[in-house]
């Protein structure tokens, strides 16, 4: 009860904040033109504005980089552990250069200079680029989980005759990947708002499409905090179904 | 089969060195045989090389040198050989390492779908059979985590034996028990013994090396102190080592 009264507070110190400082500006507030911009209803026809759309394209290339970069970063990770050192020599350049180096140089890099070259699509360019990053950090969290496994769960597998790969995908894998669902979690999260730099090599995201209309209607603050809003209905949403997932598991567990 | 090549004697083990990497020299110059359905008793004090000795006769540990021979295949450096030797070994561990992601069921089951190539049904009316051997059918559907540290032993014993394995393996197989679980856990190695299984015991349970061992040997410094039988040892001990560690211990 306190906690929902001091969380009250503080969320109405915070809009008194904005409204105050808004005013000083001078600011003209014009909420009534936002929502033509994410949806419009013409004789109970539901037809998406640009702003839902532009969300559309986060989320289909917030999920093809998701995809990739769980596989890039896990595979990365197995190198790292394996007893190759080929593989962990490339592994680990591969890291140290994705992490090393910022998100937009890699971006700007694949699209213009990759891409001509492999004539890969605006959009695959963001995807590549995006997974190739985030499976970096992905990788570090696999291998993570993957080393705090106890010994005995090693040797209780082999010791039972199971070759090195049964004992990664049977007993190693799923252990791990549930230890590792928190960080993992932060990590697509991190996915979701770093997805905003596409539109600097003008695919038409969430982020893109605001800009567009502001260009048009200078209606700036207003475009900012719904886009906000957008991306952190997403988030949100994706951490609750994530902590829903971890409770099931743990049953299991 | 291979009674022609090993004779009389599953697992020989032949002038084996063993040195960790952090430079301590776990075996020396370690040779020993031990015979088909022979139980065989290791005992000694912490850091002796019991465990590295066991360890070592399933590959877990690699030697630097000297050989052994289980059931006719060489442990050397071909992976093959190793992993056909794990088939035939089983090895049950002080901390018990059950799957805690699977049910007891599928942890006894895992291996012969796996190792074995079984299907489910098959592995399932074993590893069945197997628990009710050691006590516990009705737990099969439950986590480990649920269970007791006896009841885990039991599944890992049951686990370990459904490989049918030619030589079972215990390290300290009671060690980490609550005093009143770890009769549960031995009376399932007597049954073992009884029906004739080869096993290396690697124990503090005197009272068990007595009266299940064909076999005791007692260790230190990575060397074989002395070895005889049970009666031997425990009565008429030749070297000063051994009776006063038998005293300290009794």
């Amino acid at each position: 009860m306190v906690d929902i009264m001091m969380f009250l507070c503080v969320l109405a110190g915070a809009t008194w904040l904005v409204a105050d400082g808004t005013t000083k500006l001078g600011y003209n507030w014009q909420w009534y033109r936002v929502p033509q911009y994410i949806f419009t209803l013409e004789d109970g026809r539901f037809t998406a504005g640009p702003l839902l759309e532009g969300l559309k394209v986060t989320l289909e290339i917030t999920a093809a980089s998701f995809v990739l970069a769980f596989t890039v970063g896990l595979v990365t990770a197995l190198c790292r552990l394996s007893g190759s050192v080929m593989a962990r020599m490339v592994s680990r350049a591969y890291l140290e250069l994705i992490r090393n180096t910022p998100l937009l140089v890699q971006l700007f890099f694949i699209y213009f200079v990759l891409s001509p070259i492999f004539d890969l699509s605006r959009f695959f360019s963001a995807v590549l680029a995006l997974s190739l990053f985030e499976g970096a950090y992905a990788s570090e969290i696999f291998r993570a989980g993957m080393v705090s496994m106890h010994r005995g769960q090693w040797e209780a597998a082999y010791s039972l005759g199971l070759g090195v790969w049964d004992t990664y995908r049977w007993i190693i894998l799923p252990q791990a990947v549930r230890r590792v669902l928190p960080p993992l979690t932060s990590q697509a999260v991190s996915l979701v708002k770093d997805s905003a730099l596409v539109s600097t090599i003008a695919v038409y995201d969430l982020t893109m499409r605001g800009q567009e209309i502001i260009a048009e209607t200078y209606l700036a603050f207003e475009l900012w905090f719904t886009i906000a809003a957008m991306y952190l209905t997403v988030t949100v949403a994706l951490s609750f179904l994530v902590s829903l997932m971890e409770k099931r598991m743990r049953v299991a567990a | 089969m291979n009674d022609k090549v090993s004779g009389d004697y599953i697992i020989t083990v032949d002038r084996v060195d063993k040195v960790y990497p952090n430079g301590v020299h776990a075996l020396r110059d370690f040779s020993i045989q031990v015979r088909r359905k022979d139980v065989l008793v290791v005992i000694g004090p912490s850091g002796s090389g019991k465990s590295t000795f066991l360890r070592c006769l399933n590959g877990l540990e690699e030697i630097d040198g000297g050989s052994i021979t289980v059931d006719g295949i060489p442990l050397d450096d071909r992976k093959e050989n190793r992993l056909e030797i794990r088939k035939e070994v089983g090895m049950v561990f002080q901390s018990f390492n059950l799957f805690p992601h699977l049910t007891v069921l599928d942890n006894v089951n895992l291996a012969q779908i796996l190792v074995r190539g079984k299907s489910r049904k098959e592995a399932t009316e074993t590893s069945m059979a197997l628990l009710r051997k050691v006590g516990i059918p009705e737990k099969a559907s439950a986590f480990p985590g649920h269970l007791s540290g006896g009841q885990q032993q039991r599944v890992a014993i049951a686990r370990a034996l459904a490989m049918m394995p030619k030589v079972m393996l215990f390290d300290e197989a009671t060690s980490a028990l609550d005093p009143e679980m770890i009769g549960e856990v031995l009376e399932v190695m007597k049954t073992l013994a009884a029906e004739g299984m080869t096993m290396v015991v690697v124990t503090h349970e005197m009272g068990f090396a007595r009266e299940v061992s064909d076999w005791m040997v007692f260790m230190e410094n990575g060397r074989i102190v002395e070895e005889g039988t049970a009666e031997k040892l425990f009565t008429n001990a030749e070297q000063a080592r051994t009776r006063e560690f038998l005293s300290q211990i009794l």
